[in-house]
């Protein structure tokens, strides 16, 4: 998981074998307040998601990589801001 | 070769020979009327030797389940005569329809050479995000949401129409098989989504109604039930008679799964007693198992209980996770985003699930009240709340609030 695609969250999200369905339920446990569509748009690159919003997708997304065995290969914009 | 060679009023077909390839632009409607003509003229220039088959599906401008069927059925038949059958430059209406059911995974589909965007139907139906205090536990409107993402799909259309797919593939290709049919659990209630004729479907019915037999099981217990011989059966006494007046001698169901949960079964019935050789079970697995795919990636997969209790569940972890921010806020002196990019980090640095080092924070946290001003009181049980930016006082209250019910609970 090393070499993460390069952009796009939906390549992500395909890449780690989740419907939009099961990704938004994912976001939403994890604290997302975006509706299914919403969410759907910001994969997609239609809406662009607040730093905090695209975090926690990105989080919801690396902890199925963890479980699929890999390591967190979508980086957070809160961090490249901090650094 | 090259030319119009078939015609009927709505469907053309155009073959080009390119290479060791012979290539099919097919134009126009490809549907119940048109798909005898493809299926004859892909039987006719398969039997001239051609193999290696491309269907240019550029000007095709409709496609049902018929058409879809003879692909479908020509694709396994070249596989196993060791040539290849292909798609390419199908239109976005035709690739999705090839997606949800499942085709792309069995077909070869070449990508148009033009990038295509993303959908066009998205977009904010409102600005902003809404924000709910950390309490808030959802109501009505979360469990609309959570029901259209994960409970049964708007297209039922769509998803019986793949199955009747399945069903006719099964039956035409699964060696002894008579009748095929697709039993669903759909609101409760198992029913017959698909049937090769309308024996098959009575036969179904009156399973569904004695609640015993072969597809009542296999749907219940998400198992196999192989029966070589109706005559010497005697697990389903109510059943197997009336099996036997309608002529069938032998039966397998296959369950359905969707994200491992048994929503339905694919019935084969045999005239032929022991009809269904080991390779033919092999065949019936993968055409449950393609059945079970069309059904998981429709989401049709989660009964109203099952629902409550996933969407507690999440409710539950969501609760945690904001009742650990509010506790860094409280301790730490940061704001709610702050909070939760620490649980974020710690996470990632220790490899373990975010909501656990919630759980872990809010229960390190039992301690009094220091904040300024009077301690809100718990919503449920009106005791009063010790930790910062809860609604409820305990897990207990919360599961209340949430509909969550114990054994020994009153009502």
């Amino acid at each position: 998981m090393a070499s993460g695609p390069p952009d796009g969250l939906d390549v992500y999200r395909q890449n780690a074998d989740l419907t939009h369905g099961e990704l938004w339920l994912r976001y939403f446990e994890l604290g997302g307040m975006s509706t299914h569509l919403q969410l759907e748009a910001f994969l997609y690159g239609a809406l662009r998601p607040t730093t905090h919003d695209h975090d926690v997708i990105a989080h919801a997304l690396n902890e199925r990589f963890s479980e699929m065995g890999g390591d967190h290969p979508v980086p957070y914009l809160g961090d490249e801001q901090v650094s | 070769m090259t030319g119009s060679d078939r015609t009927s009023p709505a469907f053309d077909i155009n073959a080009t020979v390119v290479g060791d390839q012979l290539v099919l632009a097919l134009r126009g409607e490809l549907d119940i009327h048109a798909a005898p003509d493809l299926s004859g003229y892909l039987d006719t220039v398969i039997s001239q030797g051609h193999v290696n088959i491309a269907l240019d599906l550029s000007e095709l401008d409709f496609l049902d389940a018929s058409g879809l069927s003879v692909i479908a059925g020509e694709t396994i038949r070249l596989k196993l005569s060791g040539g290849s059958l292909i798609i390419r430059d199908a239109s976005v209406q035709i690739s999705h329809l090839l997606d949800i059911t499942g085709f792309t995974k069995m077909i070869s589909v070449e990508e148009p050479e033009t990038t295509l965007g993303p959908p066009g139907r998205l977009g904010p139906e409102e600005p902003g995000h809404p924000h709910n205090s950390p309490g808030d536990s959802g109501g009505p409107e979360l469990t609309q949401q959570l029901r259209t993402v994960t409970s049964i799909p708007s297209n039922d259309e769509v998803v019986d129409g793949a199955l009747r797919l399945v069903v006719s593939l099964a039956r035409a290709t699964v060696g002894g098989a008579d009748g095929v049919s697709v039993s669903l659990r759909r609101r409760g209630h198992l029913s017959t989504v698909a049937a090769s004729d309308q024996t098959i479907t009575e036969m179904d019915v009156g399973q569904y109604a004695s609640g015993e037999g072969p597809c009542v099981d296999a749907a219940a217990e998400g198992r196999w039930f192989h029966a070589g011989s109706l005559a010497d059966e005697t697990r389903w006494p109510d059943f197997v008679p009336k099996a036997q007046a309608l002529g069938i001698n032998a039966i397998l169901s296959s369950p359905l799964l969707a994200h491992d949960v048994p929503v339905g079964a694919l019935n084969i019935y045999s005239r032929t007693t022991n009809a269904f050789a080991p390779k033919d079970q092999e065949l019936a697995s993968i055409f449950a198992s393609e059945a079970s795919t069309i059904l998981g990636d429709a989401g049709l997969d989660i009964t109203e209980e099952q629902l409550a209790s996933k969407l507690a569940e999440v409710l539950r972890t969501r609760q945690v996770i904001a009742l650990a921010q509010g506790v860094l806020m409280e301790r730490d002196g940061v704001g709610e985003h702050d909070a939760y990019t620490a649980l974020r980090r710690f996470s990632v640095e220790h490899g373990s699930p975010l909501s656990q080092r919630a759980r872990d924070i809010v229960e390190s946290a039992h301690r009094p009240h220091r904040g300024p001003g009077p301690r809100p009181s718990c919503t449920v049980c009106g005791r009063p709340v010790e930790i910062p930016g809860a609604t409820v006082c305990s897990s207990e209250c919360f599961d209340r609030q949430v509909g969550i019910h114990h054994a020994g609970d009153d009502g």
